[in-house]
């Protein structure tokens, strides 16, 4: 702790390259936790999914849809307590450029068994009441400006809802209580879409609680045999599963960023080795003094190790909490729904800090070694 | 200038080891851009591939994919009527009614289920996408459960080689032949029968009819013709219009990911470049003074620096080019969104994307260069001169 002072003064000693490389690992940690934050925001929607909730698709895949009658099937399985469903709705709100998830669901149960979407009791009530009414997601509802009573129209995107445009009346404005729920999507009433919806009586997914968690996959299975050889096969997972596979379906995006990080570290590695031992090497003669005067070479290379370390771990504070400003959804209003919650957390920041103490640690090793293992008498003799 | 650039150039090897690490930094973030944007050209150019100039689709009004079109049976025929529509050697009209769904395989990397895009197509279809060639096996026999996959789909989901049944729309379906289709989108898909998978996936109707036209110039007539005719609510696109709007959503999320990483990397890289020069500086200011007593401008110091910079930057930029060229030819796949299934692609780094690299790597250089060849020109010649 002693030779703190000295750290300090030789960290100071030009300013303008200790804050250029400060900047640099500043840079490095920023970006760093802004991917960290993507990764762990569909992390998120896996862990935040429930894990008594399981989801029946058609086994071809989730464009298809199957009859209601499935529902009923659900329901009377042994270890089924509650049974929702929704479909997909697709339609497009004036420009196909404003997307957003439109979903039809079965009123009622949907909201009973997503406790997450969070609605006062008067707005669900109203939206309980009104067939064409919907509810949408508070940053849904920022987004284009909505308020409850609004009017709003959607032209059909898939030929099965017909061409007619549908219009709906806001009843409501919900908050989003878990990060599986995002809050850039409308909820609509099943029924006002299965009216005009040519084959009828159909839905895309269902949702069923299962009394014990432990059963879920039991029950998933169950599920899935009694429809088995039947003209709509099923596929059940929990939503947890779901989720997760909902991820991957978009690409490899651990392989891609884990790269893109791997280099952001590399870059920054190159920039404050580099100035640690431009920071040395100029130092040459002072350290040789300090020898003489009997400073022990490791205490020389504990000192400028110290070094890098501090002007590191400064930047990638500085990085650290400028990531955890600024990456927020709300704040950069970006997620559009497939990232619920996507923001930099604490853990992404001290991951980040850990990160720069690495980066100055390592950038400061060999010049430290190399000034450790410096010869007295060629150091003093050398000019700059 | 020989004299003056002889001297920056020389400085820069005596100065190796922090040269190269400069580079080196510079080099990272060129290869990371490189990269990148190769996979938003790969997946651009696997889309944009699809389209010919020579063809048309026609989709219902309106509808901006396949996946939400609909045309109905008795439009075909009035479609193949129209006359800018080329006729095959035996006088038959060369459209492809067609109908895409995407059904669900595992992927064979990590068996987690992946979205594979089915094409129901007509039989005219190989003669109007003529790039299709066949590696292995032969086409499928209208009116068989027989299916023909891309090349790219054969390796990324399991069950997919020659001779083995897949199973979907509640029947079994072998792989007769394996195709390429010069990097284009079909190399992703599955192709059948399109009167066979109209039944399989319980749907009424196709989604789009694909054509050949007679002349590309034909495209304009047709248009007229289809929207004139009140029994037809569609409208032709030229195809290579169409797959080019496929790729714009993933497209410009990979191109906006890119763009976002990039430039933040190179803030850090251009800091470490600035640190470099600076330091050049410092060493050099006895010498810098000495060239402004025998008379250089403080322009052409300037220059000098700035020239040195970039060219240390630009050594930097080929190695980065370099270390990205190998993953160019690469097979990836991503989630196209607008379909919402799985496109496999290449990465594909082109001679213009590498320029773009160099490009970027010297006004790294410039920037990080600017400030302290500024600085270099500024010194004060007799201070310079006395300092050791």
């Amino acid at each position: 702790m002693k030779f703190i002072h000295l750290v300090l003064k030789s960290a100071r000693r030009s300013k303008r390259r200790t804050a250029l490389t400060m900047l640099s690992v500043a840079v490095a940690v920023f970006l760093f936790a802004a991917l960290r934050a993507v990764l762990d925001g569909f992390a998120a929607v896996a862990a935040a999914s429930s894990a008594t909730r399981i989801v029946t698709i058609r086994s071809t895949s989730l464009i298809f849809s199957m009859p209601t009658s499935h529902a009923d099937v659900i329901r009377n399985t042994p270890g089924v307590q509650d049974v929702t469903w929704a479909n997909w709705f697709g339609g497009i709100y004036k420009d196909p450029s404003n997307f957003f998830a439109q979903i039809a669901i079965e009123p009622e149960s949907y909201l009973r068994m997503y406790p997450e979407i969070l609605v006062s009791p008067e707005e669900k009530r109203a939206f309980l009441d009104d067939r064409t009414g919907c509810l949408v997601g508070d940053g849904l509802a920022k987004r284009f400006g909505w308020k409850v009573g609004d009017r709003i129209v959607l032209q059909p995107g898939i030929p099965n809802y017909g061409s007619q445009d549908y219009p709906f009346t806001i009843r409501g404005i919900y908050r989003s209580g878990g990060s599986n729920v995002d809050n850039q999507s409308m909820l609509f009433q099943w029924k006002y879409a299965d009216e005009r919806s040519d084959p009828k009586a159909q839905i895309g997914w269902l949702v069923s609680q299962v009394s014990n968690p432990d059963r879920a996959v039991e029950v998933a299975n169950l599920v899935d045999q009694k429809f088995a050889n039947s003209p709509y096969e099923t596929k059940t997972e929990t939503e947890q599963a779901f989720s997760a596979q909902f991820a991957s379906m978009i690409g490899n995006l651990n392989l891609l960023l884990g790269s893109v990080a791997l280099a952001v570290i590399l870059t920054t590695l190159f920039v404050a080795g580099n100035t640690m031992a431009m920071s040395v090497r100029e130092r040459t003669t002072e350290i040789a003094v300090m020898r003489t005067l009997g400073y022990p070479a490791a205490t020389i290379f504990l000192l400028i190790v110290g070094e890098g370390l501090l002007v590191a771990v400064v930047g990638g504070a500085l990085g650290g909490a400028a990531a955890r400003v600024l990456i927020r959804g709300e704040f950069l209003g970006i997620t559009g729904g497939f990232i619920p919650a996507f923001g930099v957390n604490n853990w992404n920041v001290i991951v980040g800090l850990g990160l720069s103490a690495m980066i100055g640690i390592l950038a400061a090793v060999i010049p430290a070694t190399l000034a450790s293992r410096l010869r007295i008498v060629d150091a003093l003799r050398q000019v700059a | 200038m020989g004299l003056i650039a002889n001297y920056n150039l020389r400085s820069m090897i005596v100065r190796k080891a922090t040269a190269a690490m400069t580079a080196m930094g510079i080099a990272m973030v060129v290869a990371v851009f490189v990269m990148t944007m190769a996979i938003a050209q790969g997946f651009r150019g696997a889309l944009v591939a699809s389209g010919s100039n020579e063809n048309a689709i026609v989709l219902r009004k309106g509808a901006t994919s396949e996946t939400v079109s609909a045309v109905l049976r008795p439009q075909l025929p009035i479609i193949e009527a129209l006359p800018q529509i080329a006729r095959g050697p035996d006088g038959h009209p060369l459209a492809s009614p067609e109908l895409v769904v995407i059904i669900s395989l595992p992927r064979a990397s990590d068996n987690h289920p992946a979205n594979v895009p089915v094409r129901g197509v007509g039989p005219r279809a190989f003669e109007i996408r003529n790039t299709l060639n066949f590696v292995e096996g032969r086409r499928f026999t209208p009116g068989m459960r027989e299916i023909n996959v891309g090349k790219q789909a054969v390796g990324r989901f399991k069950g997919l080689t020659l001779g083995s049944d897949v199973r979907f729309g509640n029947a079994a379906w072998t792989v007769v032949g394996i195709f390429t289709a010069a990097d284009a989108s079909f190399e992703s898909e599955v192709w059948g029968d399109v009167d066979l998978m109209m039944p399989a996936f319980q749907r009424g109707g196709y989604q789009s009819v694909t054509v050949k036209l007679t002349d590309p110039s034909a495209f304009e007539s047709l248009a007229a013709a289809i929207g004139a005719d009140p029994r037809l609510d569609l409208k032709p696109q030229p195809e290579r219009d169409y797959y080019e709007a496929q790729s714009s959503v993933t497209g410009t999320l990979i191109r906006i990911f890119a763009t976002f990483v990039t430039a933040i990397l190179s803030i850090g890289a251009v800091f470490g470049a600035m640190n470099t020069m600076y330091a050049a500086v410092a060493y050099r200011t006895r010498e810098i003074g000495t060239l402004r007593a025998l008379g250089f401008s403080r322009l052409r110091i300037v220059t000098a620096f700035l020239a040195e910079s970039v060219a240390l930057a630009l050594i930097g930029g080929m190695i980065g080019c370099g270390l990205a060229l190998p993953v160019h030819g690469l097979s990836t796949g991503a989630m196209n969104m607008v379909s919402f299934s799985e496109l496999a692609f290449k990465f594909r780094i082109t001679p213009g994307l590498l320029a773009g690299g160099l490009f970027f790597s010297a006004v790294m250089g410039a920037v990080g260069g600017l400030l302290p060849a500024i600085r270099a020109a500024r010194i004060p010649v007799a201070r310079a001169l006395r300092e050791i």
